[in-house]
């Protein structure tokens, strides 16, 4: 599967290589290699199903195989963030670098830390979209695309509802407690794998 | 064992399936026949679990079927299947990796037969070698059901040979039930152990080539002598040219007259009368 999805290692490695900012601040290369996150789960789940079931795969596998890629690509992209982190940033010591990893606060945790924190994170963006995407050809999968922008349009204007989803985001994202953040991502990926199974088992070929 | 129990099937007004109850329980070669739009496919997916039925129950060996099922033993492969654009090789590899008991030996001297080149990638080959590509991955996979639905579609005639040969060597290897949907019947009839025929989402006949071979017949001459030799007996369909009429029976034949000619038909012939329709309504 992680073979088949050279399209999204490409488009990853060419905006990561070739992604400049100019001015006094500047982003992190680094920060562009979580396009892999978001591009992997469209592969993953509009073409390569069908595939793996062609190949004689049943639903569990391919499902297991989907998560343990996710796994695999959480834990690589982390990787390779944290080095751009530690050995290229730092090539730019006139100008302000912006990685997500520091915007999010896991870095005052410590870089290996940090690097756990990234990869869970990632993994639960990975998640989340494989279980989205796999609704889209369902009535409530529209259902909840649109619940979700409701969301974020009837929470942003309101102060109280705005502070929420901000606290929300908080936990999930900007989170300095490693402990906490971790525990909420995989607590999180694990609700969302199992709505995941729910979704596997209403879908067709 | 495939047991199939009242199974209906329906995509908004439409009905694909109607009330299908059927009971596949010895291993052999099956053949599924109907027009295009019998409900061919419509009835491998939802055996396969890759597809919900809308009533009815369908059972593989005794395992209730439905998308649910999330590891239903059996193997599916569809006309036109989309693989990952990798080595023939490779895939074959990747598919003996998912599939606990594959018969990789079987796989990789098919692909000798052939003459399938392990290291072309899958979206290299022509069509028919896609399809025996897919068609081998499917029979290695020694699960107890096998559905093949229009597999010997882009094969050239020594290829179909070759592939209803394979059929045979495979099911011998791994006896169990194979299900094969075509259109070309008269080909696959010295293969396949029993005819399941489908029209209009109903199954029409399941039974031995031997019970056509013995039942099916054509019996022509004058109108009167005709009606009067298939009096009481199934008749099936009908030609009327001036007097004379043409009347085809799945039944006994009628006692030999001078004034009857009886032949039997051909399994194409039994097929057409089975399912013909003529501006949309039964000949």
């Amino acid at each position: 599967m992680l073979a088949s999805n050279r399209l999204s290692f490409l488009l990853t490695a060419i905006v990561t290589v070739c992604a400049t900012s100019s001015g006094d601040v500047v982003l992190s290369n680094g920060n562009y290699t979580w396009l892999l996150a978001v591009l992997t789960p469209f592969f993953f789940v509009f073409y390569d199903f069908a595939k793996l079931m062609h190949l004689g795969a049943s639903k569990k596998d391919s499902y297991l195989g989907c998560l343990i890629s996710y796994g695999v690509l959480a834990l690589g992209i982390s990787l390779v963030n944290t080095l751009i982190h530690l050995v290229i940033d730092p090539l730019y010591p006139a100008q302000t670098v912006i990685n997500l990893m520091d915007v999010c606060r896991w870095t005052e945790n410590g870089i290996f830390t940090a690097a756990l924190q990234q990869m869970f994170f990632l993994l639960l963006v990975m998640v989340f979209l494989h279980v989205l995407l796999s609704m889209q050809t369902h009535w409530y999968g529209w259902l909840t695309d649109v619940v979700l922008v409701a969301i974020v349009c009837v929470f942003t204007p309101i102060a109280p509802l705005r502070a929420i989803l901000a606290g929300f985001f908080q936990v999930l994202m900007r989170n300095g407690n490693a402990v906490l953040h971790i525990g909420v991502c995989l607590a999180l990926s694990a609700a969302l794998s199992l709505a995941g199974l729910a979704v596997l088992k209403r879908k067709t070929l | 064992m495939i047991e199939l129990k009242q199974v209906t099937k329906q995509y908004g007004q439409a009905t694909v399936l109607k009330n299908i109850t059927l009971s596949i329980e010895d291993p052999g070669i099956y053949c599924l026949l109907g027009r295009n739009g019998a409900g061919k496919t419509t009835l491998l997916k939802s055996i396969a679990g890759y597809q919900n039925i809308t009533s009815g129950s369908i059972q593989v060996d005794g395992k209730a079927i439905t998308t649910s099922t999330l590891d239903t033993g059996v193997s599916y492969i569809e006309n036109f299947a989309k693989h990952f654009n990798l080595p023939v090789q490779k895939l074959l590899r990747i598919a003996s990796e998912v599939n606990p008991n594959y018969d990789y030996d079987f796989a990789a001297e098919m692909m000798d037969r052939f003459e399938l080149e392990g290291k072309k990638k899958f979206h290299h080959l022509s069509l028919g070698m896609k399809t025996m590509v897919s068609t081998i991955i499917c029979l290695a996979s020694s699960k107890n059901v096998i559905l093949l639905d229009e597999p010997v579609l882009g094969f050239d005639a020594l290829m179909r040979v070759e592939f209803y040969d394979m059929l045979t060597e495979s099911f011998r290897k791994h006896p169990r039930i194979i299900l094969v949907s075509t259109h070309i019947i008269e080909e696959i009839a010295k293969t396949i152990q029993k005819l399941i025929l489908i029209d209009r989402g109903s199954v029409r006949f399941f039974d031995t080539l031997q019970a056509v071979e013995t039942k099916a017949f054509c019996i022509s001459g004058l109108q009167k002598d005709v009606e009067a030799a298939t009096k009481d007996r199934n008749v099936i369909g009908q030609d009327v040219v001036g007097g004379l009429v043409t009347r085809y029976i799945f039944d006994n034949p009628p006692e030999e007259t001078g004034s009857l000619e009886i032949r039997p038909l051909s399994l194409q012939e039994f097929f057409i009368q089975m399912v013909g329709h003529k501006g949309g309504s039964r000949r």
